[in-house]
């Protein structure tokens, strides 16, 4: 299979005929339109590798995030990594699309936690990169700039993840408040509260009604560790108001994917400036008279996500789209849009168009192929 | 252009007094820390900013001249060696540009001593995670360059997941950005990229590093065994737990008493045939219940005893003796090479029953130091480089040791770098495609293929990269 996939790519290459690839169809609206023949890798599919004594996993591209977390859950152990996407998301797309979520500030975003992987260039050569240990030097990392390349310079077919013993206690709690404008008072303790939470995410109130809480800001906390350790953290969280603790299974919610009509973008500044830049993209709704924005926040990670539906009128709620993609966020911020309207797309600024970026693509897919337009890049 | 030209060129640049041309000189600069190589450097350079950086790049790229970028020459792969070629030291680049305790970041020059960029953020309580053994000495550029490790790495992670940007002068004398201090950019992944580039990408000359804060408790345990495997078994178990200690190291009998035997003595017991030095940190909370899961851990694989640091004198003590390990090493005989091999932590025993057989057989005798909760073994061996037939025997043994390693589903280096020493066993562990694609990326950067020349990749494997192979 892995063969024939590299001939069909060397065939793609030597015709000059783009290619969509495809794994488990979770982030295919994410990004700009792109077209080309479709290249489905999801029936490149299952486990090749998994000792759990050396907490490590190798896996053909087209796995699902499901499946394995159903075979290293078995292990007691798990992929710490909590995407936006469905559970037949694929691991090889998850690691082209570098998509993570709130347990990305305990346990690394996706480049911290892929060792190595192999993968098929738009010249159809199968590269491998990195290895199957949990530290390796060998060589220039391609691992790293083919995570979060959203294929454009090569189809991943396999990838080894670096995995966690799941907690021996894994518990989270919700603290609700009543409105915006206690945010700072509300998260100013947390600093000093002597807790190391796996997890900390911030949700706005109709985020919150969407996973049946109370429709007010809530402050989700994910504690994990021995006994001892989870429950003298939960007791410090009194500090913060009143504390509930809801089930494990309402977080999956929380991973529910971004319905495909959906504006959807993900804000990022220094950690300091968590509440401004939270207050700018709730300012920037109300402006906009967005209807029921969904905001989420990772706090320690200066990370703000919001998905907003598609305003009725389109674009007479936004204004110009130009001003729109840009003032979401604040000035300093980055703001990485997942999801827009395809109209909207060519006033993003494309963030591979430098000359390295260029060159790397060049010397990896000369012929243009794979993906093409995705990332906005020149052609 | 002939060398006193160019001297006389890069003089004028950067001031007479950072350009090196005597050969008393340049000698201080032929070596690094991997003994049996030399190579004598053409000139050596020492620019103070960023301005004079990439004034000396643009100047080479010019006249199409190579040059090697060198920290402080501490790496084990020979990667700044520099064969009648210019080395760019970074060393005067020691300024601490910012550190911003609230978003945990530093802004630092290339030549910053690890161990001195910890001692300035330690009084905002933050730590710097990267500490190889050489922290006293090897510079966060030379850190970047070779995306280095050390003994917390088990739970903290390398140099990659501790850089949030750099400023790179590339081979042309263009000064790029990746990566950012204040937000989390999309597009490719550069700076990871450039991260553990070993100087063929061109020179850092900007870096953010990421800072932790000082975990509120630590425990540091010490537990000795009859036998390596033994050790190699608690390993395991310990992992197996759940608990990611910030260390897990191993160090064999031949290491223990050369440790004692020196000034960095211990207290190890030097009849142990091997001791493994554990630490937990985090919350207090919780903390003891570890130690205590780790202990039975130990004894239930046959440790003889398992000590546990009461004070911080005695915690230091402990991790002394880790830490000079190879200075102790290095008295037992006039060079010592070290390897850095990385295996499946469940492979351990296995491997280490092969190292110890390799050695008996071409009657060397390899000590092992090393990242134990990692898998990343340091075998080494003290020996005489100039004894021929010593040299043989050791080049072939450790050689065996890295194709066991291979073989064991492993890599050949885990933190020190390919550089000059480890090109050899890239054609092992990767396919010609692969080598080539790697050629190519590095072309992207730079295409004369100037910076750091032959360090990485082997030459042969960097064939013309346009489309498949008919």
């Amino acid at each position: 299979m892995l063969a024939d996939l590299a001939d069909r790519i060397a065939h793609a290459h030597a015709t000059r005929t783009p290619l969509r690839i495809r794994g488990g169809g979770s982030w295919l609206h994410a990004g700009r339109p792109c077209e080309g023949e479709p290249l489905d890798v999801s029936a490149l599919s299952g486990v090749i590798d998994y000792e759990p004594g050396d907490l490590t996993l190798t896996a053909y591209a087209g796995t699902t995030l499901q499946e394995l977390d159903r075979i290293t859950g078995a292990e007691r152990q798990w992929l710490a990594l909590d995407p936006c996407a469905a559970p037949t998301a694929t691991i090889g797309a998850t690691v082209a699309t570098a998509s993570d979520g709130p347990l990305a500030s305990t346990f690394g975003r996706v480049r911290d936690l892929v060792l190595g992987l192999e993968c098929i260039t738009g010249t159809g050569e199968r590269v491998r990169a990195g290895g199957r240990v949990v530290k390796n030097v060998a060589g220039f990392d391609l691992v790293r700039l083919h995570t979060g390349a959203w294929g454009t310079l090569g189809v991943i077919t396999e990838v080894t993840m670096r995995l966690r013993a799941r907690p021996e206690q894994d518990d989270v709690f919700a603290i609700c408040a009543d409105d915006r404008t206690s945010l700072e008072r509300r998260l100013a303790p947390l600093a000093d509260l002597p807790i190391a939470p796996l997890a900390l995410e911030l949700l706005n109130a109709p985020l919150a009604a969407s996973l049946g809480f109370e429709p007010r800001l809530c402050l989700l906390v994910r504690l994990g560790g021995n006994a001892e350790r989870v429950a003298a953290q939960r007791r410090a969280l009194d500090a913060l108001g009143d504390v509930h603790e809801i089930a494990l299974d309402r977080l999956h919610a929380l991973r529910a994917a971004d319905p495909t009509d959906h504006l959807v973008a993900n804000i990022t500044h220094e950690p300091s400036r968590f509440t401004d830049t939270w207050r700018h993209v709730s300012a920037f709704c109300d402006a906009h008279a967005l209807w029921q924005p969904r905001v989420r926040g990772s706090i320690r990670r200066g990370l703000v996500r919001v998905s907003i539906p598609m305003p009725d009128e389109g674009a007479a709620h936004v204004g110009e789209w130009a001003s729109f993609v840009r003032s979401i966020a604040p000035p300093g911020a980055h703001v990485t849009w997942e999801q827009l309207p395809m109209h909207a797309w060519p006033h993003v600024p494309c963030s591979v168009a430098d000359r390295i970026s260029t060159g790397l693509r060049r010397a990896l897919d000369p012929a243009h192929i794979l993906n093409r337009g995705l990332l906005g890049e020149p052609t | 252009m002939t060398r006193d030209a160019l001297a006389a060129h890069l003089r004028a640049l950067i001031g007479p007094r950072w350009v090196k041309e005597r050969t008393a000189e340049r000698t201080a600069y032929d070596a690094d820390a991997l003994p049996g190589y030399r190579a004598l450097p053409s000139l050596v350079v020492l620019p103070g900013s960023r301005e004079e950086i990439v004034s000396v790049v643009r100047l080479l790229a010019a006249h199409g001249i190579p040059f090697v970028p060198r920290g402080a020459g501490t790496g084990l792969s020979g990667g700044s060696l520099a064969n009648d070629t210019v080395v760019i030291g970074l060393n005067r680049l020691t300024r601490i540009h910012s550190i911003d305790a609230a978003n945990h970041i530093a802004h630092v020059e290339p030549g910053v001593v690890n161990a001195v960029l910890q001692r300035a953020v330690a009084p905002f309580g933050l730590l710097y995670a990267p500490d190889p053994s050489s922290q006293a000495a090897c510079t966060i550029g030379g850190n970047v360059a070779e995306n280095a490790g050390g003994p917390h790495c088990l739970k903290y992670g390398v140099t990659l997941n501790h850089i949030a940007a750099v400023t790179v002068c590339l081979p042309n004398g263009e000064l790029v950005q990746f990566g950012s201090a204040v937000s989390e950019p999309d597009g490719y992944d550069l700076c990871g990229l450039f991260i553990g580039s070993e100087g063929c990408f061109g020179i850092a000359t900007d870096v953010w590093v990421r800072l932790l804060p000082v975990a509120p408790a630590v425990r540091t345990l010490l537990a000795d065994f009859s036998a390596m495997t033994d050790a190699a078994r608690a390993v395991s178990a310990i992992i197996a737990t759940g608990i990611v200690p910030a260390a897990l190291e191993m160090m064999d009998q031949a290491t223990i008493r050369a440790v004692e035997a020196s000034i960095y003595a211990a207290g190890y017991p030097t009849d142990a045939a091997a001791v493994l030095l554990a630490e937990v940190d985090g919350l207090e909370a919780g903390l003891d219940a570890d130690v205590r899961t780790i202990e039975r851990c130990c004894r239930e694989a046959g440790a003889r005893d398992v000590r546990i640091a009461t004070t911080e004198t005695e915690r230091a003590r402990l991790w002394q003796g880790r830490k000079k390990a190879f200075g102790a090493l290095g008295r037992i005989a006039p060079h010592l090479v070290v390897q850095d091999a990385v295996v499946p932590r469940t492979r351990l025993p296995a491997v280490l029953d092969a190292i110890a057989a390799i050695g008996a057989r071409h009657g060397v005798n390899v000590c092992n130091v090393f990242h134990a909760g990692d898998g990343n073994l340091h075998p080494n061996i003290s020996y005489d480089a100039d004894n021929a037939d010593e040299s043989a025997r050791v080049h072939a043994a450790m050689s065996e040791i890295m194709q066991a390693c291979i073989d064991a589903g492993g890599t050949i280096t885990g933190e020190h770098g390919v550089g000059l020493d480890k090109l050899g066993y890239m054609d092992a562990l990767f396919t010609e495609p692969s080598l080539a694609a790697m050629c190519a990326v590095r072309e992207v950067f730079d295409p004369e293929r100037r910076a750091n020349p032959g360090k990485v990749v082997p030459i042969h494997a960097c064939r013309e990269w346009a489309g498949r192979a008919p």
